[in-house]
């Protein structure tokens, strides 16, 4: 803990250093206030923010965005939906920015998105919120365009479960899932995903946390004779699952969420039992720029980026600050996420996640063209509704933890799920 | 739907055994006793260090008992744990609720006893982690009983079942056939008069703490036996447990151990018309009922 603050002060010490320097060489009169919304009180959210910072000092060294410097307002959020409204509303209110980075946890970045972003007109883009539920809300209009997010969705996962069920030839799978809100997010969109590609779903069975049995629900789910298993659990009821399942005749075909990667989970079950065990989980993309980043990031931080949303901060920035170039100086939330397909186009000019490649950009785009942005996460794009895909992985157990089986590239992803809508 | 009440009553074998033991507590010292699901966790870890130390000193234990997971040195450790179990809830008395009863009233010693749940819970987590145990990493497989309709049961199961019909019967006929159930009985119906024929009531309440904590240690390991060990056992059974009691009627050892079962059956057959996310609901849904339609429980009368 010592030692990290140790390193967060130097950071942040140097970080202050070169924003004075570059903006003193520059001799710049004006700042551009943008705001971020994480939680910086726990000790995963504060590299997120960190992060943040990193692409926004790069991007002022390069001459800032529009011809003014940026400066990067943080507030916590304490994953409280409550404070994170209210640091919501003051940065709209009284630091008066037009975007707003953030938050992490879904249910925080939800209550700004309706609360603060939209009747704000207030471009909002978060590194790691993952549900579903902002997918359903873009799609009903009610997010105006202004909700962008570079985490993927639970559908990933789903939509690869599905596609581990089509490749082992399963002909019906009951699903097991944790009855929360991701559970029943991921279950449901399995579940859909499967119908799809005319696999049936004998069951979809809820699991509470904390039952003195789950042998109820094991039995229900087994009624319909499955072919295979679909687990969407954590390891404590996952474990006690399995173990009833399998000792009631439950087939050993299981297709496992990440959530089940989990050496408790492999030891209680036991690898004798786990052999036709697939599991799901989303991957970091095996390209350049995402190489690139790391060696960036170890540069500046003196250590690779191994916490969770790093990448996906790194890009949620730097794409809201070539929003910002492209919409000009003085432009308004709305006309800032309207160009965030310019800056994300794949006909455009290819540009790297740095200072060099946002100069670059911006003579692109001063000259009326497009980029696409390479960035930590890969080659981003957005769909219609601010969603981004994730390159996936299929894995399974060994001895001593786990090994990837195949790997799936954003591009297949992106035709495998194209292929079932 | 056979499937279901079978696995019902298996269950509710595990949930008698503990509302057995609360029902006799609640009904001695008259206060709702939420740390007495915690007495199933000690139960559980204490056979989960007694078990291998046993099959280490005596390697002849560790052989397994026809069909069952259970091993001898199981059995013995069971044993261990029921008395080490029996002697905490004496030295949990001791420490904290005899104090409050002499001091307190009633609610007092129902937040103490939170208190000393949350305590309990923590220090096993903190003493054994957070990750879940088994006694035995093996799966028993179940037996098939008749494919159609297709009934499955497991061997660890059914003797669970039987074990817990013979405790409960050796207490049926010790509280109705000797002296010292007469003298039991008597302190639960009023302490004042029971004293004043001669029952030392000091002791009877240690002796309720040791059959509760020793019934509940047998619950606990039987749990672990069926499901799997974990610190928040006493958490996740401590409802269950009480809408047994409390249907059964506080007091009425017949009563809480009918209770067990119709709590157990009744969560299972839930899934049958609930959709699988209600069954939490399930106990509570039983113990409104059974209150609205006999405010003292199944078995249990009015008391002054």
């Amino acid at each position: 803990m010592t030692r990290n603050m140790q390193r967060f002060m130097l950071t942040a010490g140097t970080a202050l250093g070169l924003t004075l320097g570059a903006s003193a060489a520059l001799a710049q009169d004006c700042t551009t206030r943008i705001g971020a919304v994480l939680p910086t009180s726990v000790d995963w959210g504060r590299p997120i923010a960190e992060t943040a910072q990193f692409v926004v000092d790069q991007v002022n060294e390069s001459g800032g965005v529009a011809g003014c410097q940026i400066e990067m307002v943080l507030r916590d959020t304490q994953v409280d939906p409550k404070v994170g409204v209210d640091a919501a509303k003051a940065l709209v209110d009284l630091d008066g920015v037009q975007v707003l980075l953030g938050a992490v946890s879904s249910g925080v970045s939800m209550p700004i998105l309706t609360s603060v972003s939209v009747p704000g007109n207030v471009m909002q883009m978060s590194c790691c919120s993952s549900s579903t539920a902002f997918t359903a809300l873009a799609r009903e209009g009610k997010t105006s365009g202004l909700w962008f997010r570079t985490f993927a969705t639970t559908g990933v996962q789903a939509a690869v479960a599905a596609k581990v069920a089509q490749d082992q030839g399963y002909g019906s799978v009951a699903i097991l899932y944790k009855n929360d809100d991701w559970g029943q997010d991921i279950a449901k969109l399995t579940a859909g995903y499967l119908e799809a590609l005319g696999i049936e779903v004998t069951g979809s069975v809820a699991l509470n946390d904390g039952q003195p049995s789950y042998r109820a629900e094991v039995t229900s789910a087994l009624s319909g004779n499955p072919e295979a298993a679909y687990l969407a659990l954590y390891p404590n009821e996952g474990t006690a699952a399995v173990r009833e399942w399998l000792s009631l005749g439950g087939t050993q075909n299981m297709i496992l969420a990440n959530s089940l990667k989990s050496d408790d989970f492999r030891q209680n079950v036991g690898l004798q039992y786990l052999g036709n065990a697939l599991g799901t989980d989303t991957a970091s993309p095996r390209v350049d720029s995402a190489d690139d980043f790391v060696t960036r990031y170890t540069e500046r931080f003196g250590g690779a980026p191994n916490g969770p949303g790093l990448a996906n901060s790194y890009d949620a920035t730097m794409i809201a600050l070539l929003a910002m170039e492209a919409a000009g100086a003085g432009a308004t939330g709305d006309q800032i996420a309207a160009q965030v397909g310019r800056v994300t186009d794949p006909a455009g000019t290819p540009v790297t996640a740095d200072g060099a490649g946002f100069a670059q950009a911006r003579q692109v785009l001063a000259a009326g063209g497009s980029v696409m942005y390479q960035g930590a996460t890969g080659n981003v794009r957005f769909d219609a509704n601010g969603d981004v895909s994730a390159p996936a992985v299929v894995w399974k157990f060994t001895e001593d933890g786990s090994e990837e089986v195949q790997y799936l590239s954003l591009t297949e992803v992106d035709t495998f799920m194209a292929s079932m809508n | 739907m056979i499937q279901h009440l079978l696995d019902g009553i298996l269950v509710g074998a595990i949930l008698s055994l503990g509302a057995t033991g609360l029902t006799m507590v609640m009904h001695m010292l008259r206060f709702a006793n939420f740390s007495h699901a915690e007495l199933l966790s000690i139960g559980a870890y204490v056979a989960l260090v007694f078990d291998p130390l046993f099959k280490a000193l005596l390697p002849l234990l560790s052989a397994q008992i026809g069909p069952l997971s259970m091993t001898w040195a199981l059995v013995a450790a069971i044993l261990v744990a029921m008395a080490l179990t029996a002697l905490s809830a004496v030295l949990f008395d001791r420490l904290v609720f005899r104090r409050v009863r002499e001091k307190g009233e009633e609610l007092s010693m129902v937040f103490a006893s939170f208190g000393l749940a949350l305590i309990i819970r923590n220090v096993i987590g903190l003493v054994f982690g957070l990750h879940t145990k088994l006694y035995s990493q093996d799966i028993v497989f179940a037996t098939v009983l008749s494919r159609d309709p297709l009934i499955l049961v497991k061997p660890d199961q059914v003797a669970v079942l039987g074990v817990a019909l013979a405790v409960m019967a050796a207490l049926h006929l010790m509280l109705s056939r000797t002296t010292f159930g007469y003298a039991l009985r008597a302190v639960a119906e009023n302490p004042a008069l029971a004293q004043v024929n001669g029952i030392n009531l000091g002791r009877m309440i240690v002796i309720v703490w040791l059959l509760g904590g020793a019934l509940a240690a047998m619950a606990g390991v039987f749990y672990g036996l069926t499901n799997q060990i974990t610190p928040v056992i006493g958490r996740d059974l401590v409802l269950p447990v009480f809408a047994a009691t409390i249907v059964g009627g506080i007091g009425s050892i017949h009563g809480a151990l009918l209770g067990g079962f119709v709590v157990g059956i009744a969560a299972n057959l839930a899934l049958v018309v609930l959709p699988s996310g209600y069954s939490p609901s399930v106990p509570f849904l039983i113990i409104l009922a059974v209150l609205l339609v006999r405010p003292n429980g199944l078995f249990g009368e009015e008391r002054a």
